[in-house]
């Protein structure tokens, strides 16, 4: 190109039209490849479990029987034991998480703080299947020990999956509830220490009530996170079908095996299940169950949030 | 009265966080304990022998750099695509509401359901079998939001003052995104990439039906029934009959290095993290 034709003069005007900005659709079509992924996969839950909402009906989440030679898919004990894993989780880990997080934002000087938030970064850098690994070695153990006054026939119990999971989770409440705590003007503190409050009365009527949205979306996403683990409860539930209590509330269920949403859809049985459409539909039917549970609770923390910002 | 209960409160709450902290220790100070003693320059570079009572974790290792490479390569276009628009094409507040919800949501998708959504798209449907391309996909579509996240905070923390030179200059959204936005907020990309893959090599579930097999691969030559080893995979097989102390000792192992590993990349993304979570905190 180190000359050009005379006849022809350069054309001006083609460089002043309109460039297709490829920036912007290349962000639009990011951005769109991943919502499609997103609906795509609630479309293909929802499509693949058809036939077991058309053969089985209510019955397949009122049902607590699951035989799937016979054909009979009941979910209910698996919803039970995926509550009863969560509510364990939130039980312990919620009044430690929300505790250390007063600690850390209020309370502790900020060396101290800051080497408190690496630990617990590290912890929620844990994989769960490591976490799964000290389950079975020790946690196992620790709870048929714990529990050996009421002659338990394994260590693999709810109750055991439910602290696993609990520890899991620690990390989430804990630095979003930290964040909540810190997001509360410095100033309102310091007005209400020149009332002559103290430390733990300025936390409890003054940082405390503002930032209540989001601890709760911090708890929320901390259920939606114990809810769909799979590979630690996995290892530590002892996957015991057709667990359904005589008595709800009884804890006698803590002391048993049982079977959740996640770890029923983690195991071998997935596997067996391709070639029958009905026994699979029944499987995938798991997962938009849990899609749905799960995706409701992170709308709902995604609220809390957003609310929370806003003040 | 008031003075004694605000030391008990300040106790109960000390308390809590020495216990997290506690459980941290214990788990990690166990772990390093039992498997320090198996992990050896042979036990790196070796492969399985014996059904994991003997050997090394060399392709397992291999395996778990193939997949989170390849989600990496995944997810970091998307998020840049993603994080541009939500930090600077979109102008209403409502339309960066739903984006983000969008992420959120993608976030908080148990990380079975991916594995299961690869199982049905790609191993069933397009005929893949197991493959690492599957894996890689999945995993990068798993730790997009964390990505995109630190990359869009990086991006909404940029001084507006750059922003506004740049503009003098004449220069179009174009040119302002590619010689200064990026740029000035690649930290943020290397950051949210750092965690996303400390938290992709210990998944197990979305690899377990569609990428990984227990022994018997090595280095995948194409895409179809290309499986490979992992790390994650091979703890959770031998963590389900661990009662040969051999097995025992080597699953410990593999876990100190699968610890290594991702302690490692987070605590590379460490010192970053914080310093943008604190300047976001302090305003």
């Amino acid at each position: 190109m180190f000359f050009k034709p005379t006849s022809q003069p350069p054309d001006v005007r083609r460089r002043r039209l309109p460039r297709v900005p490829h920036t912007r659709v290349f962000s639009w079509l990011c951005t769109f490849l991943v919502g499609l992924f997103l609906l795509s996969l609630v479309a293909l839950f929802g499509w693949q479990s058809l036939p077991v909402w058309r053969d089985v009906g209510p019955a397949y989440v009122t049902g607590t029987l699951w035989f799937y030679r016979q054909h009979t898919f009941g979910t209910l004990p698996m919803i039970y034991g995926s509550v009863v894993v969560s509510v364990v989780a939130l039980v312990l880990a919620v009044p430690v998480g929300v505790g250390a997080a007063i600690c850390t934002a209020e309370i502790l000087p900020p060396r101290l703080r800051l080497a408190v938030k690496i630990a617990v970064e590290l912890l929620a850098g844990i994989p769960s299947v490591v976490y799964g690994l000290l389950g079975i070695l020790f946690l196992r153990d620790w709870v048929y020990r714990l529990l050996s006054p009421w002659d338990p026939l394994s260590g693999d119990t709810l109750l055991t999956a439910g602290i696993l999971v609990g520890v899991m989770i620690l990390p989430t409440v804990l630095t979003l509830t930290d964040d909540a705590l810190r997001g509360v003007p410095a100033l309102q503190r310091q007005a209400a220490r020149g009332l002559g409050l103290t430390c733990s009365e300025t936390v409890c009527s003054v940082v405390l009530p503002q930032a209540w949205p989001g601890i709760v979306a911090a708890v929320l996403l901390a259920l939606g996170r114990s809810l769909g683990e799979m590979i630690a409860v996995f290892l530590v539930v002892g996957r015991q079908d057709n667990q359904w209590p005589a008595h709800l509330l009884s804890p006698q269920p803590l002391m048993q095996s049982g079977q959740t949403l996640a770890s029923k859809l983690g195991g071998s049985e997935t596997n067996i299940a391709y070639g029958d459409p009905l026994h699979w539909a029944a499987i995938l039917g798991l997962g938009l169950l849990l899609l749905f549970l799960v995706g409701t609770i992170t709308a709902m923390s995604f609220r809390f949030l957003r609310q929370d910002r806003h003040a | 009265m008031r003075k004694v209960f605000d030391l008990g409160f300040k106790w109960v709450t000390g308390l809590c966080a020495l216990l997290a902290c506690g459980v941290l220790a214990l788990m990690v100070g166990a772990i390093l304990f039992r498997g320090l003693p198996a992990v050896s320059w042979h036990f790196l570079t070796e492969q399985i022998r014996l059904v994991g009572a003997d050997g090394g974790i060399f392709y397992n290792l291999v395996g778990t750099l193939i997949l989170i490479t390849t989600a990496l390569i995944v997810s970091a276009p998307l998020a840049v695509g993603v994080a541009l628009l939500q930090g600077i094409y979109l102008r209403s507040a409502a339309g960066r509401r739903r984006l983000l919800l969008l992420l959120y949501l993608l976030n908080g998708v148990p990380s079975l359901l991916f594995g299961l959504f690869g199982f049905i798209v790609f191993v069933k449907f397009l005929g893949w079998g197991k493959s690492w391309l599957t894996g890689g996909i999945l995993l990068g579509l798993m730790i997009l939001p964390t990505v995109t996240v630190a990359l869009i905070e990086r991006i909404s923390s940029l001084p507006r003052r750059y922003l506004e030179a740049a503009a003098g200059l004449g220069l179009t959204t174009e040119q302002v995104i590619w010689s200064v936005i990026l740029p000035q907020s690649v930290g943020g990309l290397i950051t949210g990439a750092l965690l996303g893959l400390a938290r992709a090599a210990g998944e197990t579930a979305p690899i377990l039906f569609t990428a990984t097999i227990f022994a018997g691969a090595t280095v995948p030559a194409g895409i179809r029934e290309s499986p490979v080893l992992s790390l994650p995979y091979h703890i959770f097989v031998l963590a389900q009959d661990s009662f040969d102390p051999a097995v025992g000792t080597k699953v410990w192992g593999t876990a100190v290095v699968l610890l290594g590993l991702v302690g490692g990349l987070s605590l590379i993304a460490l010192p970053l993290r914080l310093r943008i979570h604190e300047e976001a905190n302090h305003g």
